[in-house]
């Protein structure tokens, strides 16, 4: 089938294929570090934890990245009802970023760490937890999402502004700028772990929830024909709850770094209601869902109402993900009476997993799917055993890991936090418990599974547009 | 050890299991209270699937009671739990009226 | 088209998330001013006069640092004690403590020392917190890592260790030789007393309760 699409979802289509690619190198070496947790020696000296770790979380972030810019070039034709404006700069842009990003990936590998002073900053590693790109691809990243965020606002003001566009007009500025919090240096830890949280936090408790409503919203219109007008209205009433709730929210991460006592009471008050709006999400997709099944069944026509199956899938998941991932893991150990115990053990690495894939993995590969369906000129698109597979054998591994993990983060609240006190000795007495330790088995034998998941995942976006079954 | 450092209420050693186990669930019956609420409306489900659906609010208030005794919680987050419960109870109905109109003024 | 109510009007909706997101922001700024004040470093004068701050000075590494119960804070804090000497001496000035925890700050990030450690329970979880490590009683005179360097004092010890980690492996999984030399030794030494110092509401809370560390060494 020959494709037809515009320049944008062109694009869109190159933003997702690298994502992918992006998403298998995270994938890999997270196995490194679960591997180094049972055995030690792997590769000892030679790709440590650290090294490993940085590019697990920092492809982690950079493929959210590419697929969030390209999940907008796919949709701005569609919404605006044009070409998207400056599409030969977004183009240009995207090699710009690719090349930057496999540089800085090269040099964490082959360098890895250099010494105390600002070029190692400038060129190898800042260091900084989910932020290590050193400060010229800082820079780099910033001057390539201002031209994302340009073409995008330019589009926006010259085509048809749909609420969902204006949602991610506002957004991504939000998120472009938000980078610059966390490009300074300082010798005050507490002013460093401030600012770096206004980076993290602000990212993934706000402006990318907002992003996950906005693309929920386009997918519901996408794929179940779901009503525009309540979309939209439902979609700036989550606008509101999420960044009600979020922005506030941050006080949960300065609990412990030095800021003041208040930030308890904050952060408290915000994170009890910050659930609210994942449950409010949930909702939606299930209110547009049985509305428009329903209006289906009355005309007597016992029809599906879904026209892309695999990415339904994912919009589900992500529904539902994002509430026990970001929600319920997210909420059972946030309130600073209980956090005092829980901050910085397994607990919050259980959440991590959850709540990234949850929130953001599920929907950003249904956007993928859906972006599969266009260029392929598909009508409704079913579901191939791989797309199955994939979505069991990923979903499956990750709540596994996340379960192990949590067993483990409770061993370690236990025995390295109540009864130990958090010491050197502590720590080790906690790691070598055996429940901690058969979790990292579990968690290991989990990772291994979502890595299979994984090369399904591969083999069905670039097979299933090929496969005979769908209504074209 | 009679230790002076225990001015603040110590969380028990038991008490941990209790209270992630009872905020997790606090969660999961809230998400089944919304769930059936939302699927009863939109006729997913029976209408008499609706009481269960606020049992499962009442258990989602019952967990985050046990939640905040066995943490000792301040009066200031009991307080903020409490607002949170009732604006929970209320969520769904706010919600699923305003969809509603919305619905019905644009299906005409 | 039957009369809209104001509950169903998107403009309202999207006013109202404005003015939420806007109010939100405006009051996480003004809080963000009272903080930065609050977490300012202090100076040398400060830690002369007794002037108690979040942060204290970069010259705190010329006092002994103990970590204590504060009965009407309900849990502990870091007390700046008497004169102690570090790496021999307790008279860094003001330029020289600052320029240690200047190398000490920066030698964290060059080494990637939270993808390992958490330092303020950030980072990651491979090896232990290291906010309160230079109160760990395993690196005081007793502890099992200080005599493992054959060191006369804390610092040494640790330096030693940094140093050289993978001559003292002090459990199956090790750290790794970043290339650490003994002044970028000295000077993350000196960024970990001084985080000691910095006033975490508690946290780590009951550190070292067994092994006595709260009270110093």
């Amino acid at each position: 089938m020959a494709s037809k699409l515009n320049e944008s979802q062109q694009l869109a289509t190159w933003y997702f294929t690298f994502a992918a690619i992006l998403f298998g190198a995270q994938l890999l070496f997270g196995l490194v570090a679960a591997i180094q947790y049972v055995m030690p020696g792997f590769l000892f000296e030679i790709i440590d934890f650290s090294i490993a770790r940085i590019i697990h979380i920092n492809a982690l972030v950079v493929w959210m990245v590419f697929a969030m810019f390209g999940s907008v070039y796919w949709l701005l034709p569609d919404e605006t009802g044009i070409e998207t404006v400056g599409i030969k700069l977004g183009k240009l842009l995207y090699w710009v970023f690719v090349a930057a990003i496999v540089v800085v990936v090269l040099v964490y590998l082959l360098v890895q760490v250099g010494p105390a002073d600002e070029t190692t900053i400038w060129f190898i590693t800042e260091g900084r937890e989910y932020i290590e790109a050193p400060r010229w691809a800082d820079i780099g990243i910033v001057v390539v999402a201002l031209g994302f965020v340009a073409n995008l606002f330019l589009t926006g003001i010259k085509g048809n502004r749909s609420g969902i566009v204006t949602v991610l007009m506002a957004d991504m500025i939000a998120f472009a700028g938000l980078y610059l919090a966390g490009m300074f240096f300082t010798d005050n830890i507490s002013v460093d772990q401030y600012w770096w949280w206004w980076v993290i936090h602000l990212w993934v408790e706000a402006t990318w929830e907002v992003f996950v409503g906005a693309i929920a919203a386009y997918g519901l219109i996408k794929m179940v024909g779901a009503h525009r007008q309540v979309v939209e209205m439902w979609l700036w009433i989550e606008v509101a709850m999420l960044f009600g709730s979020g922005i506030l929210g941050m006080g949960h991460h300065y609990f412990w770094i030095g800021t003041p006592e208040y930030w308890w009471e904050i952060g408290a008050l915000f994170s009890a209601l910050e659930p609210l709006p994942l449950v409010a999400m949930f909702v939606h997709v299930l209110y547009d869902w049985g509305k428009t099944q329903g209006g289906q069944d009355a005309k007597g026509e016992s029809v599906s109402v879904i026209n892309n199956k695999p990415a339904f899938t994912w919009f589900v998941f992500n529904a539902f993900g994002n509430f026990l991932g970001a929600g319920v893991w997210g909420f059972f150990h946030t309130l600073p009476q209980v956090n005092l115990y829980t901050h910085g053990t397994q607990f919050t690495s259980a959440h991590g997993h959850l709540a990234f894939f949850g929130a953001y993995a599920t929907i950003l590969i249904g956007m993928m799917y859906i972006a599969v369906q266009g260029k392929n000129g598909i009508k409704v698109m079913k579901n191939t055993t791989s797309s199955i597979l994939a979505v069991s054998l990923i979903v499956g591994g990750v709540v596994g890991m996340t379960v192990a993990l949590t067993i483990a983060g409770y061993v370690q609240v236990l025995v390295s936090r109540a009864q130990m006190g958090a010491t050197w000795a502590g720590y080790f007495d906690g790691q070598a418990g055996m429940w901690f330790a058969q979790g990292m088995d579990w968690r290991l034998i989990m990772g291994v599974v979502t890595f299979i998941g994984f090369l399904f995942l591969a083999k069905d976006l670039l097979s299933i547009g090929k496969a005979a079954h769908h209504e074209r | 050890m009679l230790d002076p450092s225990l001015i603040r209420p110590e969380i028990a050693l038991d008490d941990f299991l209790p209270i992630f186990v009872s905020s997790a669930l606090a969660m999961v019956f809230g998400g089944f209270y919304v769930g059936i609420y939302t699927a009863v409306k939109v006729e997913m489900l029976k209408r008499w699937a609706m009481p269960f659906a606020y049992l499962f609010w009442m258990l989602t208030s019952y967990c985050l009671y046990i939640m905040g005794s066995l943490m000792h919680v301040g009066e200031f987050t009991a307080k903020a739990l409490i607002v949170a419960m009732i604006g929970y109870l209320l969520l769904p109905h706010a919600v699923y009226y305003m969809q509603h109109q919305v619905h019905e003024e644009n299906e005409d | 088209m039957a009369k809209r109510s104001v509950w169903s009007d998107n403009r309202f909706w999207q006013r109202s998330a404005a003015w939420v997101t806007g109010f939100a922001a405006v009051l996480l700024i003004w809080l963000t001013f009272d903080t930065s004040a609050q977490i300012s470093m202090g100076t040398d004068a400060d830690l002369k006069n007794g002037v108690t701050k979040r942060v204290p000075g970069p010259t705190v590494i010329n006092y002994k640092i103990t970590y204590e119960m504060d009965t009407k804070r309900g849990h502990e804090i870091p007390v700046i004690g008497e004169k102690e000497l570090f790496f021999g001496r307790d008279d860094y000035s003001e330029e020289e403590a600052g320029a240690l925890l200047h190398l000490g700050k920066l030698g964290s990030q060059v080494k990637n020392c939270m993808d390992c450690h958490t330092l303020l329970g950030n980072g990651a979880y491979y090896a232990p917190d290291l906010t309160k490590a230079w109160l760990d009683p395993a690196w005081g005179p007793e502890g099992s890592l200080q005599a493992m360097t054959g060191k006369e004092t804390k610092e040494e010890a640790m330096a030693e260790f940094l140093q050289h980690p993978s001559q003292y492996p002090t459990h199956e999984r090790m750290m790794p030789n970043l290339g650490i030399t003994a002044e970028e030794a000295k000077g993350l030494v000196s960024f970990l007393k001084h985080m000691s110092s910095i006033d975490t509401n508690g946290f780590p809370r009951n550190f070292g309760k067994i092994q006595g560390a709260v009270h110093g060494k």
